[in-house]
């Protein structure tokens, strides 16, 4: 007759009600980011828009309070850093070169040592796993002091002279540690595929370098794009150091630019102006970043 | 004579004479082959090498290096130095000649080849605080003072007075600590302080000690250039003799140093 | 000692390595006072850096939206800036807002030295890092045990601190170990507000005396040193706390 309705309700198999003492870690290797697990984001991926609204008020309010305890005789501050901009935006334009040529050094040289890291051959194994501590555990400064003293500035192979200006040495420089980082990357990577994937392609008669190259590497770039856009962050925030070393980059630029002004209340203004345009670079990316992760998100 | 012995004799005469232009091929021929002069100078120091808006560097040096330009017949490329590379530069050969600020001493002179006579000289002074009332360096004991990074007479300062040396990357950071008050005084050119002292917003400061370490500045080319030297040296006298270090100075804002007044009676009398 | 040291003087001598700061009294005492400020200032980074991580992610966990809000502001602000800027900003524009005391010489100085907003400005950096790091060590423990302790009548603030913050912590090891070096290494940008530090310290001898690149070998050498001891001490911490089957 009637037909009852029964109400199926659903339990959700919530995992973390599993009994354990504590759940399994999860590698920060995990592709899908679910809705609650922010934290799992990269940092790129976590801009918003409201704060490029916080900086520009600090730059703002800076440069508001600069204007009103300065002298009344000397041209605004607007105005001054507005005649700047030009100048300025060539440095960081720079800065933007050095962390693109950097980061591919750094990417090209940390692969082949990452992969190294996991050879079955011991001398290749250790001496990578040594040069890759090396690099990680040294500061960034003075690797980069280092490059900028040791290397020569010009060197000479049969004939052909190929100049080693500055900045050059500073993209090595910073390249070092990036493929540290790199290769710490690909390892971490290639260590989470499960061990089923190298047994399985050794039972089908691939050798080594091809179970590498055509079936282990291609499964792990999704996991290492978040961690290495994360990377690139952390490398444009670096390119600045390379003002301490001498390279005519957006810091060292804004330095010139406060000598020739010699107003001491410039300084905030021009620092919070060039943190401005570090934040609008760096937004796009992490938007673009997000995008390439739901993209590329494995489903588990 | 005999014979062989006036061949070896004649033999070597023109593989002297061939070898010689090739020994004298040096940076004043790399220049004009060039069609540029490669000068280093300071960006970062008012008003001896600082930049304008439209990112070129202007100062007294720069005009000074146009000069050197203008005598060899060619275009002029500047190139910004620091205290830390300029010497290095000059050796590398990435720069010809380097106008940049140098106090002749004798462990610079080992290094690079620094021109007698030289062009500018200053020395060394504090712009304090009025409410500190100093009257000696010896005051200074035990007080933090603003100086710049890789400065050689922060050693002095430190040692021999006592001082707290805090240094900063550039005069912007260490004017900006002394205005809030970190240091009693910033430890620098006592030209750069006369200059200053001429903002009103430096009318809390004063300059009341005695400037010591009046050290004389020196061009420098790189050892072993001594056809360059040579004309460094003919025009350093010239700049002297036709005041062109006064005009400089007063070009760009400052009272003309004593140095320069005396070199410039000097030369003048000598012509 | 002396002739230890003098030994030093005839190498430079004979070939030209200068190691100024082993034989010349006043750059090696400056030299070793930079080397403890190094150690002092990683130190208190370290410490103040890892109650700000806790701090944070306790803060993270809260039912207000406004505290969530701002911390996840000053996350963001500290992550995605230049930490050198950072370093600017607190000591400049933040230090000149500050009160300042009379000192001993009649004049006005800030109430806050550069060594102590370098603490202030490294720990806020590295601490943001931290906040994100407990988070996730905290959504590890199962919301089963977090319930039991609830009804154990436990307050949030207590079962925070007995129960979760431990358990958590096993599982935050590693990146926390990852970050605590880094911010060692990070220690040396102090230098631009001149702090005393190693770095800085070396820069005015290798102005001072022309020895780039002794400096420079001795600097990389002391820097791998304190960043390879350090991490071995967290690596042999974690390896006692290791429980079988769990741990990346």
């Amino acid at each position: 007759m009637f037909k009852r309705k029964i109400k199926k309700f659903k339990i959700p198999l919530n995992p973390k009600h599993e009994l354990a003492v504590l759940l399994s870690s999860r590698s920060s290797l995990d592709p899908a980011p679910l809705k609650d697990q922010k934290g799992r984001q990269p940092i790129l991926a976590r801009l918003r828009k409201v704060h490029l609204v916080w900086l520009i008020s600090i730059f703002s309010v800076s440069a508001f309070a600069a204007e009103v305890t300065g002298g009344v005789d000397q041209p605004s501050l607007i105005k001054t850093i507005f005649l700047w901009t030009p100048f300025l935006l060539k440095g960081f334009g720079f800065n933007l070169l050095i962390s693109f040529i950097s980061m591919a050094i750094g990417t090209l040289l940390g692969a082949v040592l990452g992969v190294f890291q996991i050879s079955l051959f011991l001398p290749v194994r250790l001496s990578s796993k040594i040069l890759t501590q090396f690099f990680r555990n040294s500061p960034w400064l003075v690797l980069l002091f280092y490059c900028m003293f040791m290397l020569p500035f010009e060197i000479t192979i049969g004939g052909f002279i190929i100049p080693f200006p500055d900045w050059i040495k500073a993209v090595i420089g910073l390249s070092l540690p990036v493929m540290a980082n790199v290769s710490e990357i690909i390892r971490g990577a290639i260590n989470s595929i499960p061990s089923g994937q190298w047994e399985s392609a050794e039972s089908l008669a691939f050798t080594r370098r091809q179970q590498i190259w055509l079936i282990i590497l291609p499964q792990c770039y999704k996991r290492m794009l978040p961690p290495w856009m994360n990377l690139y962050s952390i490398l444009t925030m670096a390119t600045v150091l390379a003002s301490i070393v001498g390279v005519e980059e957006v810091m060292s630029l804004a330095g010139q630019v406060l000598a020739a002004d010699g107003r001491p209340e410039l300084l905030v203004p021009i620092y919070s102006f060039v943190l401005a345009w570090f934040f609008i670079y760096c937004y796009p990316i992490a938007k673009l970043t997000l995008r390439l992760e739901k993209k590329y998100a494995l489903k588990t | 004579m005999s014979f062989k012995l006036f061949r070896a004799l004649l033999i070597s005469f023109f593989v002297v004479c061939l070898v010689s232009p090739a020994l004298q091929a040096d940076v004043v021929d790399d220049i004009k082959a060039r069609g540029k002069l490669i000068v280093g100078v300071k960006a970062d120091y008012k008003p001896y090498g600082f930049r304008d808006t439209s990112g070129k560097i202007i100062g007294i040096e720069p005009e000074l290096a146009q000069d050197v330009a203008d005598m060899l017949g060619v275009k002029l490329e500047l190139i910004p130095v620091v205290a830390s590379n300029r010497m290095e530069f000059l050796k590398q050969g990435k720069i010809d000649l380097m106008i940049a600020t140098m106090t002749d001493r004798p462990d610079r002179a080992r290094m690079v080849f620094i021109v007698q006579p030289n062009y500018y000289s200053s020395g060394i002074n504090l712009l304090v605080t009025k409410k500190a009332a100093l009257k000696k360096w010896e005051d200074l004991r035990g007080k933090p003072v603003c100086g710049i990074q890789g400065s050689f007479y922060n050693k002095k300062v430190g040692q021999e007075f006592g001082a707290k040396i805090v240094a900063f990357k550039g005069t912007a950071e260490s004017l900006n600590a002394l205005k809030q008050g970190s240091c009693i005084g910033f430890v620098y050119d006592d030209s750069f302080i006369v200059a200053k002292l001429q903002d009103p917003q430096w009318s809390d400061y004063e300059m009341s000690l005695k400037t010591i370490d009046d050290s004389s500045w020196g061009l420098a080319v790189k050892h072993g250039e001594y056809r360059f030297y040579g004309m460094m040296s003919e025009l350093t006298m010239k700049w002297h003799a036709n005041g062109r270090i006064i005009e400089l100075e007063e070009k760009f804002g400052i009272t003309p140093t004593p140095f320069a007044v005396n070199m410039n009676k000097r030369y003048s009398d000598k012509k | 000692m002396e002739p230890f040291f003098e030994w030093f003087r005839l190498l430079y001598d004979e070939t030209g390595i200068n190691l100024t700061f082993i034989y010349d009294s006043y750059d090696r005492v400056r030299l070793w006072k930079g080397f403890l400020t190094t150690l002092w200032l990683s130190g208190t980074c370290l410490v103040f850096s890892v109650i700000i991580g806790i701090a944070g992610a306790w803060l993270q966990g809260s039912h207000h939206k406004w505290t969530r809000r701002i911390v996840q502001g000053y996350i963001q602000f500290f992550r995605n800036t230049p930490p050198l800027v950072q370093l600017y900003f607190f000591y400049f524009a933040l230090g000149s807002l500050m009160p300042k005391v009379q000192n001993e010489w009649g004049g006005y100085e800030p109430i806050l030295g550069n060594f102590v907003w370098a603490v202030i400005s490294l720990s806020f950096f590295a601490g943001s890092f931290n906040v994100e790091i407990f988070r996730s060590g905290v959504e590890a423990v199962p919301m089963s045990t977090v319930e039991a302790a609830e009804s154990l009548g436990y307050t949030r603030l207590k079962a925070y601190i007995y129960i979760v913050l431990p358990l958590a912590f096993r599982v935050c090891l590693p990146a926390l170990s990852n970050n605590l070096i880094n911010l060692v290494k990070t220690t040396t940008l102090a230098f631009a507000i001149a702090v005393p530090e190693m770095l800085y310290v070396s820069s005015q001898i290798w102005s001072d005396n022309v020895n780039v690149r002794e400096m420079m070998t001795f600097l990389l050498v002391a820097y791998v040193s304190i960043v390879g001891i350090l991490a071995w001490v967290i690596n042999r911490w974690e390896h006692s706390l290791k429980i079988p089957g769990y741990g990346g």
